[in-house]
C-alpha cells in the first residue's frame, strides 16, 4: 500500500478543485433536478445492507427526499456500498457502476469502506475503498442506523446541488490508476473473448 | 427454365389485368358431342379476373427470386407454368367441369413438384387428402349435375333448389370436406404443416400464397352463387364456428412451433379461418376477398423473407438463429413490415382487410364470433413477435451467424415492390374497393360505400388511412428529432455482451437467445394445454387402426372353405334381390 | 383550409401537453396516495417531472444500435398517435384531435403499438431479463384484452356506431350503471392496463430485473415514462368516454379520470402479484364470463 494518506488525496482531488462544476444557471437547475430525484441501485452488497430496507420503505421513509429504488444499473444514479468488500463482490460492483450512465455517486457506509472496520486483517477484504473506486459520502457507524443514512442523503444531496459531487470525473481521469489498484487484487479481469472456441454443438443452444 | 417462366408469368400478368372483367372468352356446348345440355366454358367474371390477376402477379413475383438462385433450390420451377395455367383453368372457368380438371391437374403437379423434396410419409400424407379432396368435390358434382342437368355455374343456384334436402345436405358435407381440405382448417391439416415445411423454400411460398386462395376461390363460388348462403342462417353458423375454431386453435399451435416454415404454415391455417368465418356471414364478401388480398401479399413477402435467411445461414430453426439484425438490415425491415401487416396493425395495410371483417360481423349481429375473432387476432401477436425475434433480434446462437451477409438483391426486389404496395394500401385503404364492388355487384350482394381512395368506410363507421399513416409519420419525426437534439450523448454498447446481467459478465457461452421458445410457460393455462396436447394425428391414427380392425374382422367370413361361402353368396343375393323387389 | 390544419395542429399540441402534464401530476398522486396507504408520506407531487427532467439530463446513455435508438420512438408514437385519436369532451369542436378522421377499432389497434416498439428495443439489446419481460407481457395481453374487447363490441352494437364521441354522447343513463356487468367486465382488464396488482408481473422491478427496462437508460428511460403518463390519460380518457358518459369541460374530464384511477390504484395496492399464467387463467374464466353474460343480456 503507497503511504501518505492525505498526501494521495490531495494529488488526486488537486486538479479538480479548479473544475467548479456549475458553471451557469442552467447547470444549477440541473443539479438541483439532480439532487432531488436519486435512484439507489437494489444492490445489497455486504451485511450493512439490512439498515437499507427500513430505510426505504415505511418506517424511516427515504421516499420523502425523492429517493426510491432501482433495479437496474441502467436506471441508477446512486450505487451503496453497504459495509465490506470482498474481492468477488468487489468485481461485481466495478462492472455494475461502469454500466451506470454519468452523472453517477456512490455511497460508502460503515467504516469497513473507510479503513477495513472489522475486516481489518481479513485475506479476503479490501480495506480502503477508495482505492478501487471513488467515493461521494462516506457514512461511518458499523452498521449506520436509518437515521444515518437518512442524514448521509441529505449530505450527498447538499453536495449534488453544489456541484461538488463529480466522482464520475475523477474515475474517468485517473481511470489508470484506479485500474492498476482493480487488477492488483483481482488478476488479469479477462473481458469477454471473441476468439475462445465456439463451444456449441450445431445443434443451437 | 427461369427465363421461360418469368417471360410467360409477365405475358399473362399483362394478359389477366387486360381481361379484367370482360365477359365470356369461350364457350361450347357438349351437346354435339352426345352428352345433351352440358355445357362448357371459360369466362372472365369480376371474380374471375381478380383471383387470374393474383395467381399470375404471385407467379411474376416468385420467378424474379428464381432468376438468380442456385440450381437446387429452383428444381421446381420446371413444372411451374403448368401448374400456373392449372390454376388459371380453375379460376377462369365458369362450369364445374373445367374446374375439376384444373383441381385435379393442380394436385398431382403439386404433387410432382414435392416428390423432390418431401419425406416419403409426408408425400403418402399430402396425395392422399389431396385424393380425398378431389373424389369429395367430384362427389358434390355429381349430386348438383343431378339436380337440372347442368354444370355451369350461372345454373348452380337453380340445381340446388331442384334437389331434395337430403341431397342438398350430402351436396354441402361433401363440397366443403374438399374444400376445407384443401384450405386447411383444423382437423384436416393433417397433410399441410408438413408440406410447407419441408417443400423447397420458394414454393413455400407458392403454396401458401396461391394454393390456398384456389379453395377460398372455389368456396366463394359455392357458398354465394350455389348455396346464397345469405338464406340459411344455420349454415352461417356452422361455418363461422368452425372458422374461428380453426382460427384460434391454429394460432396456439403456431406459438409453439420452433420451425419458421412451420409457424408460417400454421399461421396460414389461422388466417384462412378469418377469411371462412367472414364468408360465411351475410354481407361478408368484401372482406374475405381483401383479407385474401392481403394474405396473398404478406406470406409472399414472408417466405421470400425466411427463404433468403435459410439459403444464406443454412438453419431454419429459431433455436439456430438470431441476432441477424445488423448483418441482414433489409431483410430486418421486410420483415419487420411482413410482421406488422400480418398482426394487422394500422398504420400498414393489414388493418384495412381486418376492419372490413370486424364490421361485417358487426353489422350482421354475430357478436360473440366477433370476440372470438379478436382474440385470436390479438393472440397472433406472440407468434408473431417470435418469428422476428428468434431470426434478427437477440443474440447470435452460432459462431457462423457472426459473419453471414446480406441476401442477395434478387431476393429483395421482390420484398420492396410488396412492402410498397402494402404501405400505399395502408394509407389509401379504399383504392381496391371500386374492384371488390363490381365484384360484389356481379354477384347482387351490397357495395361498400366508397368516397374516397383513403376512407375505408363500413356501416358502423369509417376511418381515414391517409390521416392515419401522416399523423404516424409526422409524430415519429418529431420525436425523433427531439432525441437527437437533447444535449445527452448516446453512447455506443461496447460489444454484444455488454447488457445489464446482474453484475456477471456473459461469456460466449451463456444461453442469451433466450427468447426463443417464447410462450413455453403458456402450458399452464387450461384450454392452451388441451390444444397443445392433442393433435389430429391422433384422431387419424385411431381411424386407420379402426378400419384395420374392421377390415380384420370382415376377413374373417372368408374362412378359405369354398362351399361354405358360396352358400353365404347366395343367401345375401337372395336377401338382396327380396328386399329390392 | 391552412386556416383549418392549423387549427387542428394547436388542437393536438394542446392535447398533448395536457396530458403530459396531467399524466404526470397523476403518477405523483400515485406515489402519494399508495404511500398514505402505506402509513408514510411519499414524495412530493411533482417528483415524476423531477425524475424525468434528471433522466433528459444524464451526460450519455447506452444504445444498442440504430433500432434500440428508434424503440423508445416507436413507443411514444403509439402512445400520442392513440391520445390523439381520442376525443376529450363529446360536444365541443376542441381538443377532439383526429377522431373524426378514425373510430374505436382503430383506437384499440393503436394502443398495442407502443408495446411492438419495445419489444424491438428490448429484443435488438439481447438482454435475456428483457425478452423474459415482454414474453409476459405479450402473453398476458391476449388475455387482457379479451373482456375489454367484449365489453367493447356490446356498446358498439347498442349504439350502432363505431364512433367513440357518439358512444359518450348517447349515454342517458351512464353506461356504468345501464350496463354494469359489461363495466365490471371491462374493469378487470382496465386494472391490468394500467399496470397495477393483481395484473402487473410485466414490469415487476426486482423480480425479473425489471422486465423490459431493463436496458434503457439516461433519455430512453425519459422517453419511456413520458409515454406512460401520456398512454395512461388516453387510456383513462376512453373509458370515461365509453363508460361514465364522457365530459364536457376539463373539471369534469378531471374529476372523472381522477375517480377511475383513485379506484384502480385503491385495488392494486392491496392485492398482490398473479403469476403470468395465472392472470391469464383467471382473466380468460371470470372477467370473460362476466362480460359475456352483459353481452347477451344488452342484445
Amino acid at each position: 500500500m503507497q503511504e501518505g494518506f492525505l498526501k494521495e488525496q490531495s494529488v488526486l482531488e488537486g486538479d479538480l478543485n479548479s473544475d467548479t462544476s456549475h458553471k451557469s444557471s442552467v447547470d444549477y437547475l440541473m443539479n438541483w433536478f439532480r439532487g432531488h430525484s436519486i435512484f439507489v441501485l437494489a444492490y445489497g452488497t455486504g451485511c450493512g445492507a439490512i439498515e437499507m430496507p427500513p430505510t426505504f420503505t415505511s418506517r424511516y421513509d427515504a421516499e420523502r427526499l425523492g429517493i426510491r429504488g432501482s433495479a437496474t444499473p441502467r436506471q441508477a444514479d446512486v450505487i451503496i456500498v453497504s459495509g465490506y468488500c470482498s474481492y468477488k463482490t468487489l468485481r461485481r460492483i466495478i462492472r455494475t457502476y461502469e454500466q451506470m450512465s454519468n452523472p453517477k455517486y456512490i455511497l460508502a457506509l460503515g467504516s469497513c469502506t473507510i479503513n477495513g472496520g472489522m475486516y481489518w486483517d481479513s485475506y479476503n477484504t479490501i480495506k480502503k475503498l477508495e482505492d478501487y473506486i471513488p467515493v461521494d459520502m462516506y457514512v461511518n457507524g458499523c452498521m449506520p442506523r436509518p437515521e444515518s443514512i437518512l442524514e448521509g442523503f441529505i449530505e450527498l444531496q447538499k453536495e449534488i446541488k453544489n456541484g461538488k459531487a463529480s466522482s464520475w470525473e475523477k474515475y474517468e481521469k485517473n481511470y489508470e490508476f484506479y485500474r492498476k489498484n482493480q487488477e492488483r487484487v483481482l488478476g488479469n479481469i479477462v473481458k469477454p473473448a471473441y476468439e475462445a472456441d465456439w463451444y456449441l454443438y450445431d445443434g443451437g443452444v | 427454365m427461369r427465363f421461360v417462366n418469368i417471360i410467360l408469368s409477365f405475358i399473362f400478368s399483362v394478359y389477366t389485368v387486360k381481361l379484367f372483367d370482360t365477359g365470356t372468352i369461350w364457350q361450347l356446348s357438349l351437346g354435339n358431342y352426345g352428352f345433351n345440355g352440358l355445357v362448357i366454358g371459360l369466362e372472365a367474371s369480376a371474380l374471375s379476373s381478380l383471383f387470374a390477376i393474383m395467381v399470375s402477379l404471385s407467379w411474376f413475383i416468385i420467378s424474379i427470386t428464381i432468376l438468380k438462385s442456385d440450381k437446387k433450390d429452383i428444381s421446381f420451377s420446371r413444372w411451374l407454368p403448368l401448374l400456373s395455367f392449372s390454376l388459371l383453368l380453375i379460376v377462369y372457368a365458369s362450369d364445374y367441369l373445367l374446374f375439376f380438371i384444373g383441381w385435379e391437374v393442380m394436385s398431382i403437379t403439386t404433387y410432382i413438384i414435392l416428390s423432390n423434396t418431401l419425406s416419403k410419409d409426408a408425400l403418402i400424407k399430402y396425395i392422399i387428402f389431396a385424393m380425398a379432396s378431389a373424389l369429395s368435390i367430384l362427389m358434390a358434382i355429381v349430386i348438383l349435375y343431378s339436380g337440372i342437368g347442368s354444370l355451369l355455374y350461372v345454373d348452380g343456384h337453380l340445381s340446388f333448389l331442384a334437389l331434395n334436402s337430403n341431397l342438398r345436405v350430402a351436396l354441402v358435407v361433401f363440397m366443403l370436406l374438399g374444400l376445407f381440405i384443401k384450405m386447411g382448417t383444423i382437423g384436416f391439416h393433417y397433410w399441410l404443416v408438413d408440406s410447407y415445411q419441408q417443400a423447397d423454400n420458394l414454393f413455400s411460398a407458392y403454396l401458401s400464397a396461391v394454393l390456398s386462395k384456389m379453395a377460398i376461390y372455389a368456396l366463394i363460388v359455392f357458398l354465394i352463387e350455389v348455396v346464397k348462403i345469405e338464406y340459411s342462417i344455420g349454415l352461417s353458423y356452422i361455418l363461422a364456428i368452425i372458422g374461428v375454431t380453426s382460427s384460434i386453435i391454429a394460432t396456439f399451435k403456431a406459438i409453439k412451433e420452433d420451425d419458421v416454415k412451420r409457424l408460417l404454415a400454421y399461421s396460414s391455417i389461422a388466417q384462412l379461418g378469418y377469411i371462412l368465418t367472414v364468408l360465411a356471414v351475410a354481407n361478408g364478401l368484401g372482406g374475405a376477398i381483401y383479407h385474401s388480398i392481403i394474405h396473398t401479399m404478406v406470406k409472399l413477402l414472408l417466405f421470400i423473407n425466411i427463404a433468403g435467411v435459410i439459403t444464406i445461414t443454412g438453419r431454419s430453426k429459431l433455436s439456430q438463429l438470431g441476432g441477424l439484425i445488423y448483418k441482414m438490415p433489409h431483410s430486418f425491415v421486410m420483415a419487420l413490415i411482413g410482421i406488422i401487416v400480418l398482426a394487422g396493425m394500422p398504420p400498414l395495410g393489414g388493418f384495412a382487410s381486418k376492419y372490413l371483417i370486424y364490421t361485417s360481423l358487426l353489422d350482421s349481429k354475430f357478436l360473440l364470433i366477433l370476440s372470438a375473432m379478436m382474440f385470436a387476432s390479438v393472440s397472433s401477436f406472440l407468434y408473431v413477435y417470435k418469428l422476428i425475434y428468434g431470426v434478427y433480434l437477440g443474440q447470435p446462437t452460432h459462431k457462423k451467424l457472426e459473419s453471414v451477409k446480406e441476401v442477395s438483391i434478387w431476393y429483395l426486389i421482390p420484398q420492396y415492390l410488396i412492402s410498397l404496395s402494402l404501405i400505399i394500401i395502408g394509407t389509401y385503404p379504399a383504392l381496391v374497393v371500386p374492384y371488390l364492388n363490381k365484384i360484389l355487384t356481379q354477384l347482387n350482394q351490397t357495395e361498400i360505400p366508397y368516397q374516397n381512395a383513403s376512407i375505408l368506410s363500413a356501416n358502423i363507421g369509417s376511418y381515414n388511412g391517409e390521416v392515419v399513416m401522416f399523423a404516424f409519420i409526422g409524430i415519429f419525426a418529431i420525436v425523433l428529432l427531439f432525441l437527437y437534439s437533447i444535449n445527452s450523448k448516446t453512447k455506443e454498447a461496447k460489444d454484444r455482451f455488454d447488457i445489464a446481467y446482474c453484475g456477471e459478465e456473459p461469456t460466449v457461452n451463456t444461453p442469451l437467445h433466450y427468447g426463443y421458445s417464447l410462450g413455453k410457460e403458456l402450458e399452464r393455462v387450461g384450454f392452451i394445454k388441451i390444444i397443445w396436447k392433442n393433435s389430429s394425428s391422433h384422431f387419424y391414427d385411431f381411424l386407420a387402426k379402426s378400419t384395420i380392425n374392421i377390415s380384420t374382422i370382415t376377413r374373417k367370413l372368408y374362412s378359405g372353405n369354398l362351399t361354405i361361402n358360396f352358400h353365404i353368396a347366395i343367401l345375401f343375393a337372395i336377401l338382396i334381390l327380396w328386399l329390392g323387389v | 383550409m391552412v386556416g383549418g390544419i392549423k387549427m387542428v395542429l394547436i388542437d393536438l399540441l394542446m392535447m398533448f401537453v395536457v396530458a403530459y402534464f396531467v399524466g404526470f401530476l397523476y403518477y405523483g398522486l400515485y406515489r402519494n396516495i399508495t404511500a398514505r396507504f402505506q402509513r408514510r408520506f411519499g414524495p412530493p407531487i411533482w417528483q415524476s417531472f423531477y425524475d424525468s427532467i434528471k433522466f433528459f439530463n444524464k451526460d450519455d446513455s447506452t444504445s444498442h444500435g440504430a433500432m434500440f435508438f428508434l424503440g423508445p420512438v416507436i413507443m411514444m408514437t403509439g402512445s400520442v398517435i392513440t391520445l390523439f385519436f381520442i376525443p376529450f369532451f363529446k360536444d365541443s369542436q376542441h381538443f377532439v384531435g383526429l377522431s373524426e378522421y378514425g373510430n374505436l377499432f382503430v383506437v384499440l389497434y393503436l394502443m398495442v403499438l407502443g408495446a411492438l416498439g419495445n419489444a424491438l428495443a428490448v429484443g435488438v439489446s439481447g438482454n435475456p431479463f428483457g425478452v423474459m419481460g415482454v414474453t409476459r407481457g405479450l402473453s398476458r395481453l391476449f388475455a387482457m384484452e379479451l373482456p375489454f374487447y367484449i365489453a367493447v363490441i356490446a356498446l358498439m352494437s347498442i349504439n350502432g356506431s363505431a364512433d367513440i364521441a357518439t358512444i359518450a354522447s348517447n349515454q342517458t343513463t351512464l353506461n356504468a350503471f345501464a350496463y354494469p356487468l359489461l363495466f365490471i367486465g371491462a374493469m378487470f382488464s382496465f386494472i391490468g392496463m394500467m399496470g397495477q396488482s393483481p395484473f402487473d408481473v410485466v414490469g415487476a422491478p426486482v423480480e425479473v430485473y425489471s422486465g423490459p427496462a431493463v436496458e434503457f437508460s439516461g433519455k430512453f428511460l425519459a422517453i419511456l415514462m413520458s409515454q406512460s403518463a401520456i398512454f395512461s390519460f388516453a387510456k383513462l380518457t376512453l373509458m370515461v368516454n365509453l363508460f361514465l358518459g364522457g365530459a364536457s369541460g376539463f373539471l369534469e374530464l378531471l374529476v372523472k379520470t381522477f375517480i377511475l384511477f383513485l379506484f384502480v390504484i385503491a385495488f392494486g395496492s392491496i392485492y398482490g402479484r398473479f403469476k403470468t399464467p395465472q392472470s391469464i387463467d383467471f382473466l380468460l374464466k371470470v372477467p370473460t364470463l362476466i362480460a359475456v353474460v352483459g353481452l347477451i343480456l344488452a342484445s
